[in-house]
């Protein structure tokens, strides 16, 4: 009797391998752009989906590209996990991965996948690329820059209080504060998900910067601990939280709910980057919004060095079938007038040397860059200036302790335990 | 004497018949797509994680280093891991009892034929419709710091619930979520346990005397032994996976106190790139399912064979 058990196995085993030569798959992580018959080219980009940068304005902003290069056709690709950080490895690990990515920048591990762009003339003026290049190389080139060291305040709220001009130093900071609770507002908007512990970098970078000028790269080399050099500024959070300066339930909000709050009104203050000004300028209200840099410590020098990010920063991925076709768009991305000004004005960014309809608010963001003595990396950082990867999170989730009882010391002593486990 | 004849066996011939070899490929082609969708979807997906769990792989690189055990040696190390686990085993403990209390008791609110317990089980079902991020986003935007609830609550001049910015707050606001959104399916499950209960063992009963709580505790539920085995394993194991739910509604805050195992997997794989680790905690969180699930479904059965006893 024949049994049939074989003919069970070779059945699943064709049919396996007919889905693994369906599928790409492995470590391998090629691209799969396209080209068609008549050799028109198309090169995937993968974008960042946010409420100021939709699907539509993507693809309305790579039309014109397309108009100019009829042989190239860009498809605008959103994440499909929670964000570009989670998509990226995905889509490597499923053989699908993009052409162009938006939204990271270079750090030692996706440096690997990434096409050198050292050699590009047209990339060494673009904003930033020095800082974000990783042992003198360029994977990383952007549209411009985001000043990330900025409080918002409502004027409003400032004039009631009796406040006539903006705090320079931290202990003025809190005195402002006091001013603003007896007033009967809430003097700081923060609130849950990642905005807690970026808040607190944001306002410690000018002093932390100057404190420690290369505070990533000692940390790196164990010159110094992370958690223990930004303690002041935990202890001093955790006195607004007990005096009432932060909402004690702001966990409970979201991002863009604090958002909404402060532009509604309810807060005198929001620590936020210069991309709150595209929000600001959209919504309806009936007060005036100004902005100064954060604080320093006192005895530092005002305003401090400002946080500053990489605004739209794209890196090519160095196994992409099309690398003409995508090193044009990025070039065009970067450094095309029209594209620049139209990617600094949806998201709120800056750029020195373009000229843009700015608003009061953006206006005086243009000021405080122009007069920053620097841009600095804050936080994770960026190019040779870079911790682990996830550095932030672990931040906000230690700094969310202090809202939920731990002290001072033991979220300094938690950020350093994480980094010392990701050594 | 007499001699008696034994009468002769009388035997029925066993006609072996043979497989055709015909038959053999009809079968064959019959399991293979079944036997093709389990070998792709379950066995190739574990023995790529036990695999990618002995690997430093950050998801990134083409030539993933091999490091042992040394993943599962920092499984035990790791602080976040340990308070992720006792999240996810109380969400599973509390949300299991919760899912199952509501599905019985609905289930026998709605057991009738009659128009209006057809539009109730419709409506008790509809929550299981949405997606668990929907779910979650809606719920954060009733229950948050700013949302209706607490809108109204100070509104009337109360103090602000700290629904989702109190750690126990937010785990029972949670698991209370989970339970809402999933306790349409067990109403269904229960709902065709009770459609097979004998309607003549209840009659029985009614006419002995027996009074409707009686008549619940001796004869529905013992008959629903199955259905109960079925709805808690299933309930457990879908717990224990907890994950879209958590990112919409609470983002594994505050200060990290609701995240569950399954939502460490995907962050350390995916955002904090080591994809390696993540697959030893997804090895373990599988082992971890199979076994509860396995000793669930054994301590019932040896319940429901003591009952039938």
């Amino acid at each position: 009797m024949r049994s049939p058990r074989p003919i069970h196995a070779l059945t699943a085993i064709g049919g396996l391998l007919l889905l693994a030569g369906c599928g790409g798959g492995g470590f391998a992580g090629g691209s799969q752009a396209q080209q068609s018959e008549g050799g028109q080219v198309t090169v995937r980009m993968l974008v960042n989906i946010t409420p100021n940068l939709t699907q539509a304005y993507w693809d309305g902003l790579v039309k014109p590209f397309e108009q100019a290069n009829p042989g190239i056709d860009v498809k605008i690709e959103a994440p499909t996990g929670k964000g570009v950080a989670d998509t990226l490895p995905q889509q490597l690990a499923a053989g699908n991965a993009p052409d162009v990515v938006e939204t990271l920048t270079a750090d030692e591990t996706l440096s690997k996948q990434m096409l050198d762009l050292t050699d590009q003339p047209w990339a060494k003026d673009t904003p930033l690329v020095k800082e974000a290049s990783l042992n003198g190389r360029v994977y990383t080139v952007g549209v411009g820059v985001q000043a990330q060291s900025l409080v918002f305040y409502n004027k409003a709220t400032f004039d009631k209080a009796g406040i006539d001009r903006p705090p320079t130093t931290l202990d003025e900071f809190d005195t402002v504060m006091g001013k603003l609770k007896a007033a009967g507002t809430l003097p700081l908007q923060t609130g849950g998900e990642f905005l807690t512990g970026l808040q607190l970098l944001q306002l410690s970078s000018p002093s932390r910067a100057q404190a420690h000028p290369t505070w990533q790269q000692d940390i790196k080399a164990g010159k110094l601990k992370a958690g223990e050099s930004l303690l002041p500024f935990l202890e001093r959070y955790l006195t607004w939280i007990d005096k009432g300066y932060v909402d004690k339930n702001a966990l409970g909000m979201k991002y863009a709910d604090a958002e909404t709050a402060f532009l509604s009104g309810k807060s005198a203050m929001y620590v936020m980057g210069s991309w709150f000004t595209a929000a600001e300028a959209k919504a309806k209200k009936d007060f005036e919004v100004g902005v100064f840099p954060a604080p320093v410590d006192k005895g530092l020098r005002y305003p401090g060095p400002q946080g500053a990010t990489m605004a739209a920063p794209y890196m090519i991925l160095k196994s992409t079938p099309q690398k003409d076709a995508a090193v044009k768009l990025v070039r065009w991305l970067v450094t095309d007038p029209a594209a620049v000004k139209s990617q600094l004005k949806q998201d709120g960014n800056f750029r020195s040397g373009v000229e843009r309809e700015f608003t009061p608010l953006e206006k005086q963001v243009q000021e405080i860059l122009d007069t920053a003595p620097s841009g600095v990396p804050q936080g994770e950082g960026y190019g040779d200036a870079t911790l682990p990867k996830s550095f932030n999170a672990a931040w906000n989730t230690e700094v969310q302790g202090l809202y939920v009882g731990k002290s001072p010391k033991e979220v300094a002593e938690g950020v350093d335990r994480w980094l010392a486990g990701r050594k | 004497m007499t001699l008696t004849r034994e009468a002769p066996l009388v035997t029925t011939p066993v006609v072996r018949r043979k497989p055709r070899t015909r038959d053999g490929w009809v079968t064959a082609i019959m399991v293979a797509p079944a036997t093709v969708l389990y070998i792709v979807m379950l066995i190739v997906p574990v023995g790529l994680a036990l695999y990618l769990s002995l690997t430093d792989w950050d998801g990134f690189s083409a030539n993933p280093a091999f490091v042992g055990a040394a993943n599962y040696v920092n499984l035990l190390d790791d602080p976040e891991l340990r308070r992720a686990a006792l999240v996810t085993l109380l969400v599973a403990a509390a949300g299991t009892a919760g899912l199952n209390l509501l599905g019985l008791g609905f289930a026998l609110l709605v057991n009738g034929v009659s128009r209006a317990n057809t539009f109730f089980r419709i409506v008790l079902f509809y929550p299981h419709v949405l997606s668990a991020l929907v779910v979650g986003f809606l719920w954060s935007a009733i229950l948050g710091t700013t949302g209706a609830v607490n809108n109204l609550v100070t509104t009337w001049g109360g103090e602000v619930l700290p629904f989702l910015s109190d750690p126990t707050w937010a785990t029972i606001t949670m698991i209370a979520v989970l339970v809402w959104a999933g306790f349409g399916v067990n109403v269904v499950l229960y709902l065709a346990g009770l459609q097979a209960v004998p309607h003549s063992l209840i009659e029985a009963a009614r006419i002995d005397g027996a009074t409707r709580l009686q008549v619940f505790r001796n004869v529905t539920l013992p008959a629903l032994g199955p259905s109960v085995t079925v709805n808690i394993v299933l309930s457990l194991v879908t717990l224990l996976k907890t994950y879209d739910l958590v990112v919409s509604l609470t983002a594994g805050g505050p200060a990290g106190q609701t995240q569950t195992v399954a939502y460490l997997i995907l962050w350390n794989s995916f955002h904090d790139a080591r994809l390696g680790f993540g697959s030893a905690q997804s090895v373990l969180l599988m082992l971890v399912t199979a076994a509860l699930a396995f000793v669930v479904t054994r301590l019932r059965r040896r319940g429901e064979l003591a009952v039938h006893q």
